[in-house]
């Protein structure tokens, strides 16, 4: 790659061809407010908060977007970018609801955030305002259209991370919104659940409906753990207060998922406090089960084994083992089987 | 037939020439889609079926040509070879045009076009005044040939320009021709097109693209259409030479699919350019090949931007997305693309076949060759006009558009679509370019030209293109999608009068930020229409928000009735008509005097506006309200009555003095009396009424009745003070010493202008207004036997009928220009014709000849009408040697008069003005020393009685807040005037509309002219009642 000097807020800075200034100014530790655009993602210079001047441009650039050049020289902090910023902030406000109090993205919201900082109590703008019925017939996760800012990023993991293509902009002008075709529930569409356009939604607009009202987000202890589904090892973050796991999220910055999960490790997570949840050995005898130590339990199951294998021989046994498991535990298994057992029948259920 | 080299091409030509007679007579006729929906098609097929019956078959052809551009005076039809014009051909007319032009070679005089400037009937196309002022390069075979005809197009040189490319040129030699011929993109943004092609030829890349964008989608702008529609090849000759120099070899064209001609044209040009294999593999025999596709267009505005048009082709939602990459770099499908605009590629073949220099010579200096303007809206020729860069808006819109329809004023361009800006009339003389539209605030854009004239509100204007865009805008980007919204919210409650005094500043900032921060030129350019009128046209918002008025009439929730919005003083036309209808005189006259004391001056020499603009004058006449106004106040007069007083606040010590017992200076006092304060008027005239005394004949208007009024003005704490002149028995400084806290300065305009001529001092020359105050005062002034009056104004009018009842036997009018541009009213005119008085058109004084010192005669000078000057009016130009002699003993000067500003301490803190008038604040009409306000004929010059007394109203609305203490800038609308309670007669409308305006009675001609006897004798009663019934009660309907 090239290398190409240019100046932002009077520093030189050197940053590679082919990067956006918001990346070479991020390089030298200047951040620039922005909503819609997250790393990882294709931006859609659509919020105009990260707009900052460049020098021979007409107007501003959205620096999310907007490539380096050699010699270009960036100013992200001058009085015309500020009132930008900030008119959008207010714009913005303009058409969200003011429920901050009981919003579940109330700590963690980037609107919230900036509105804070900008210092705008009450948008300057009355009008019209949004008032979309929430939607969430799916067991997973709400979407209330009126907190939508339209940053975009759920379409673009919808397109360009999980390829299903469920939601995408629909309507023009002021009544533009994000829908699935023809305004279906999530389930009518390909949506697979995967619960990644919630991780990505800056705002209120995608929320888990697991935890709600349960917790706010500063109360919420942030425990990184590796999802138990499958052996692939993705990084899930357990928000857990008073013991008890309300919501799984995840971290772009954490694990080699990089923040994204499928439907089961971040909405499967309800047999961790489940009543049937299995907490110790049971043994069956009789037709009903009875506490067992570990050590009997597994007593019980090698005495098992080993009167089958005297009465009927080793390949009356077999082996189930799981993707769930670690490549070490299902090597173990295969060896009691072979070497223990005697058997070769040893096989694989994803489900267990 | 596969044309496999050049020569294939050139040999096909000739046999296609071979086979054709030039002298054929041809019919052509248009088949635009605005002709067409006049009725074109029908014409044709009438001519076909005509001329077969005719037996002309065979030797008349029938072309159905694309559009001629005069959509205006659709259907046009043009027989060739001589070009003959005919306009607003109907089905019926086509026997006689057979019979006539086509078997005798006579023309049908009443289908010829008649130039409404001149009068003249023009025969050949080339001679409309329409087509004359045009230099039409990209339609120049628009109407020559038949768009769904290959063979047409190659007749007259078609593919020519693409074989010339393709065996004589390099890629590089034709990027550098285009380049060399400063073609730029007609799309709006203007980008150098060379400069383009040469981006995308130098961007790595196999696979190119080129695309063009025929999604034409601003209001107003059908000049795209009308090139596909009438000669799509020339498109699709301007993309092949594109790809070739691009190194693309395939290609889009994205149209609208609101345009089915244009894509059937197109369409139906692919295939048969496919078939001869000039679009295809292996061109021409050469090894360049070339597919191209047709892409429709679902009617999204905002894929005209290139970056959602592109998305759009690739069947993703057309959204703009950020650039850099431009799509010269990363365009269709990530490809290097080239995309430029119909009329960009339809310019490309002339450059390539006539040379860059050829094309280079046309235009200014930074923008080169000819742009397509449709011409719509309030003007006379709508269609499509293909001029030279550089040619001036006044060249467009009057002298090719025709000016404005129904006599009305030009107000304000809209140029560049609803992404443009408006100009306003400073900028009639403006060359149009793309630097200089850019440099007043708007933009040249697709070349879109939307006209307004008076009626049209500039607020309401700006809510309409932004209502258009904001529901256009893709929804992306934060400013564009809220922004606009909010704006358009803000605009749209200003015209409902619900505006803030904040809301023009906060448009003024919203507008800037998202001009400067939004995603893509949609959102950039849209507050342009709202920045623009902001800038140009101030006044008019702050009328919406402070007085709740819409100057314009447009705004429905503002407008009680358009008489009412119309007259200056905002009488309520509507109101009083209403209760005279029901014989309810007495409040008729109060609510007449509401806002307008002087009735029954109104009544008499008012120039009503308020009839100009009556309903019922688009069915039959206007209602005769100025009249009925009369009507009112005779009654009062003849009743033996007055009415009291009428005060809205309780009685106040603070003192208020005026100066000058004109129109204005009595309204202002009336409407300061009623609000409680103790005013004295002083006047310099030994007797009030200022100009209406003594510039004002009494035939015209009776001092009886003059009087009348001004004592109903008394009775509200009103003395009036005659024969005290400011400057010479009091001055200002002793009118605040004697305790008066505010004064209102309303001396009129009373001094000649002098018309600058040999001769003109001296005995027998009787300046205007001097001539008539001197009769209105009593004083006996001689006139000659025979007297000219120089004018073309209401006081040359009495000068010269006022000449007439003094003994003059010949009295003549000179007027420089015609009887269209006469300021005079029509009703003087008549009367005058009337009286017998001679009026002189497009004459001008040149010397008055005196002879021992007397007037032998005046001598004059012809004149013609040029160009449209900066009044909107053509300019009187001297015809050489036309010089003439006018035998007259007396010579009555009235062009104008000014005010005389002696009487003022002009060191001691007033300013003037160029004109010489006095120079005030527009809205509080304070001047510059505190507590003084001025208004009337000494702000605004000689204007009229009405308008002077809007000027005493709002001068009484300052002074009272003033006096109070409140900001003199805001609420001061009119009180919102309330319904009358007379509710719309049932079952007499329909016998209403069959009657017509009321005639004012007059007496008879002879005797008046001996006489100064009032002439018209006013309404009776039933006339007035029936007259009166005639209104179709607007002010119901809202």
């Amino acid at each position: 790659m090239k290398e190409v000097i240019l100046k932002i807020d009077g520093r030189e800075v050197r940053a590679e061809e082919g990067m956006t200034i918001f990346q070479a100014a991020k390089k030298v530790g200047i951040e620039i407010p922005h909503l819609c655009y997250r790393e990882g993602l294709a931006p859609t210079a659509a919020c105009r908060l990260c707009v900052v001047e460049v020098d021979g441009s007409r107007t501003l650039v959205a620096s999310c977007a907007y490539p380096v050049a050699n010699k270009m020289v960036v100013r992200t902090d001058t009085q015309r970018v500020q009132e930008a910023r900030k008119l959008a902030i207010d714009f913005l406000l303009s058409d969200h609801p003011y429920d901050c109090m009981t919003c579940e993205k109330s700590g963690s919201c980037r609107l919230e955030k900036y509105a804070y900082e900008f210092g705008i109590r009450k948008s300057r703008f009355e009008g019209e305002r949004h008032d979309y019925p929430i939607r969430g017939r799916n067991p997973f996760f709400e979407r209330d259209y009126n907190k939508c800012i339209l940053c975009g990023r759920c379409v673009t993991v919808c397109h360009e991370v999980q390829y299903c293509e469920a939601v995408d902009y629909s309507e023009r002008g002021f009544a533009t919104k994000i829908a699935a075709f023809f305004d279906r529930s999530m389930q009518e569409t390909p949506c697979v659940f995967c619960g990644n356009c919630v991780s990505v939604c800056p705002v209120g607009a995608l929320s888990e409906k697991a935890g709600r009202f349960k917790g706010r987000e500063w109360e919420l202890q942030k425990v990184p753990t590796i999802c138990s589904y499958c052996g692939v090892g993705c990084t899930l973050v357990l928000n857990v207060k008073d013991g008890k796991v309300l919501k799984v999220t995840s971290d772009k910055e954490l694990g080699i998922n990089r923040g994204w999960t499928c439907v089961k490790g971040r909405f499967g997570f309800d047999y961790i406090h489940s009543p049937d949840r299995l907490t110790e050995p049971l043994i069956k005898r009789d037709g009903t089960f009875r506490q067992a130590s570990w050590e009997e339990a597994l007593d019980a199951v090698a005495e098992g084994l080993k009167n089958i294998k005297s009465k009927y021989g080793a390949d009356a046994i077999g082996f189930l083992v799981s993707a769930k498991c670690t490549n070490e535990e299902n090597y173990l298994l295969q060896k009691v089987a072979r070497a223990a057992i005697g058997t070769n029948n040893v096989d694989h259920c994803a489900r267990l | 037939m596969k044309l496999r080299s050049d020569r294939d091409l050139v040999a096909l030509r000739e046999s296609i020439l071979r086979e054709r007679d030039p002298n054929k007579t041809c019919v052509t006729i248009c088949g635009g889609t605005g002709c067409r929906a006049w009725g074109g098609e029908e014409v044709r097929l009438a001519f076909i079926e005509e001329i077969r019956k005719q037996g002309l078959e065979g030797k008349v052809g029938v072309m159905r040509t694309g559009c001629h551009g005069f959509c205006e005076r659709g259907p046009v039809v043009v027989i060739l070879p001589e070009e003959i014009f005919y306009q607003q051909v109907a089905v019926g007319d086509v026997p006689e045009i057979v019979s006539k032009t086509l078997r005798e070679r006579r023309v049908v005089e009443r289908l010829l076009y008649t130039d409404p400037a001149t009068g003249r009937v023009i025969t050949y196309d080339h001679d409309v005044p329409f087509y004359k002022g045009q230099t039409r390069l990209v339609f120049s075979d628009n109407g020559r040939i038949d768009p769904t005809e290959i063979r047409d197009y190659i007749a007259r040189g078609g593919y020519s320009g693409l074989s010339k490319a393709l065996f004589s040129m390099t890629p590089e030699q034709v990027i550098d021709e285009v380049e060399k011929s400063g073609l730029r993109g007609r799309g709006g943004a203007g980008f150098p097109t060379g400069r383009k092609w040469r981006f995308t030829r130098s961007s790595p890349g196999e696979v190119k693209y080129i695309v063009c964008n025929a999604d034409e989608g601003d209001p107003g702008a059908f000049m795209d259409r009308s090139v596909l529609e009438g000669n799509p090849h020339l498109v699709l000759e301007g993309m092949l030479i594109a790809a070739y120099a691009i190194g693309a070899h395939s290609g889009y064209v994205y149209v609208r699919a609101e345009y089915p001609l244009a894509v059937q044209h197109l369409k139906i040009a692919l295939e048969q350019a496919e078939e001869m294999g000039l679009i295809g593999d292996q061109i021409l025999g050469s090894d360049f090949s070339f597919h191209l596709k047709i892409k429709e267009g679902a009617g999204a505005f905002v894929c005209g931007e290139e970056t959602a048009l592109l998305a759009s082709i690739e069947g993703k939602r057309g959204m703009p997305r950020a650039r850099p990459p431009f799509p010269a770099v990363s365009g269709l499908w990530g490809k290097p693309t080239n995309i430029n605009n119909v009329e960009t590629y339809a310019n490309i073949r002339s450059i390539i076949l006539n040379g860059s220099s050829a094309y280079a010579a046309i235009g200014t200096q930074g923008s080169k060759g000819t742009k397509i303007f449709s011409l719509t809206g309030k003007i006379n020729n709508t269609g499509l006009v293909e001029v030279p860069m550089g040619t001036t808006l006044r060249e467009v819109i009057f002298n090719i558009g025709g000016g404005i329809p129904r006599g009305r004023h030009f107000k304000a361009a809209q140029m560049g679509g609803p992404s443009g800006g408006c100009l306003p009339a400073q900028y009639l003389d403006l060359p149009i370019d793309y630097e200089s539209l850019t440099q007043v605030g708007s933009m040249m854009g697709s070349g879109g030209m939307i006209v307004m004239d008076e009626k049209t509100c500039m607020v309401d204007i700006a809510r309409f293109f932004l209502s258009f865009t904001q529901e256009e805008s893709c929804g992306k980007c934060v400013p564009c999608r809220i922004g606009t919204k909010r704006m358009l919210e803000i605009l749209t409650r200003i015209t409902k009068g619900e505006g803030r005094e904040e809301d023009i500043d906060l448009l003024l900032e919203m507008g800037r930020i998202i001009k400067d921060s939004a995603l893509c030129g949609l959102g950039q350019t849209c507050p342009n229409p709202v920045l623009s009128t902001i800038n140009y046209f101030r006044n008019e918002y702050e009328a919406h928000i402070r007085d709740r008025y819409c100057p314009a009439g447009a705004c429905e929730a503002l407008v009680f009735a358009p008489c009412e919005n119309t007259c200056p003083v905002r009488c309520d036309a509507a109101g009083y008509t209403a209760l005279i209808s029901e014989r309810r005189y007495e409040e008729a006259l109060s609510l007449i005097r509401l806002t307008m004391p002087l009735a029954a001056v109104c009544g008499r020499v008012c120039t009503h506006p308020c009839e100009n603009m009556c309903k019922r004058g688009e069915i039959d006449q206007p209602i005769a309200i100025a009249s009925l106004k009369r009507f009112a106040s005779d009654w009062e007069l003849s009743s033996g009555s007055m009415a009291p007083p009428v005060f809205l606040e309780k009685p106040k010590a603070e003192r208020v003095a005026i100066v000058g017992a004109g129109p204005a200076g009595l309204n202002a006092a009336y409407h300061l009396g009623r609000r409680g304060y103790q005013v004295s008027i002083f006047e310099a005239l030994p007797l009030p009424g200022g100009m209406l005394s003594v510039g004002i004949p009494e035939y015209r208007l009776p001092r009886r009745n003059l009087m009348n009024d001004i004592r109903f003005i008394c009775q509200h704490h009103v003395e009036i003070k005659t024969g005290k002149a400011l400057g010479k028995d009091f001055n200002i400084d002793d009118l605040f010493h004697q305790g008066y806290k505010a004064i209102f300065l309303a001396m009129g305009a009373h001094k000649n202008q002098r018309m600058s001529i040999p001769g003109e001092d001296g005995p027998g020359v009787l300046p205007g207004v001097d001539f008539l105050r001197r009769v209105n005062l009593g004083e006996k002034v001689e006139v000659g036997r025979r007297v000219a009056v120089i004018g073309g104004g209401n006081v040359a009018f009495d000068a010269a009928r006022t000449a007439l009842r003094l003994g003059a036997k010949e009295v003549s009018i000179v007027y420089r220009r015609t009887r269209d541009e006469m300021p005079a009213n029509d009703e003087e005119i008549e009367e005058a014709e009337h009286e017998k008085i001679k009026l002189l058109y497009l004459i001008a004084p040149v010397e008055i000849v005196r002879e021992n010192g007397r007037v032998r005669g005046l001598l004059c000078q012809r004149m013609e009408l040029g160009d449209f000057d900066a009044s909107g009016r053509r300019r009187p130009i001297p015809i050489k040697g036309s010089e003439f002699l006018m035998e007259v003993e007396t010579v009555i000067p009235a062009i104008g008069y000014v005010p005389d500003l002696s009487c003022l301490p002009l060191d001691g803190g007033f300013k003037t003005t160029k004109a010489g008038t006095l120079q005030v604040d527009p809205i509080t009409l304070a001047t510059d020393l505190p507590g003084v306000f001025a208004g009337g004929d000494l702000v605004t010059g000689p204007s009229t009685v009405v308008e002077a007394m809007a000027s005493g109203y709002r001068a009484a609305i300052s002074i009272d807040k003033y006096l109070k203490g409140q900001d003199p800038r805001r609420d001061r609308a009119y009180q919102a005037l309330r319904r009358v309670d007379v509710p719309k007669a049932e079952g007499e409308e329909e016998a209403a509309t069959s009657k017509p305006r009321a005639k004012m009675p007059a007496m008879d001609v002879n005797r008046r002219v001996c006489t100064f006897e009032e002439v018209n004798l006013g309404f009776d009663e039933e006339t007035a009642v029936r007259e009166a019934k005639r209104c179709l009660r607007c002010d119901l309907e809202r």
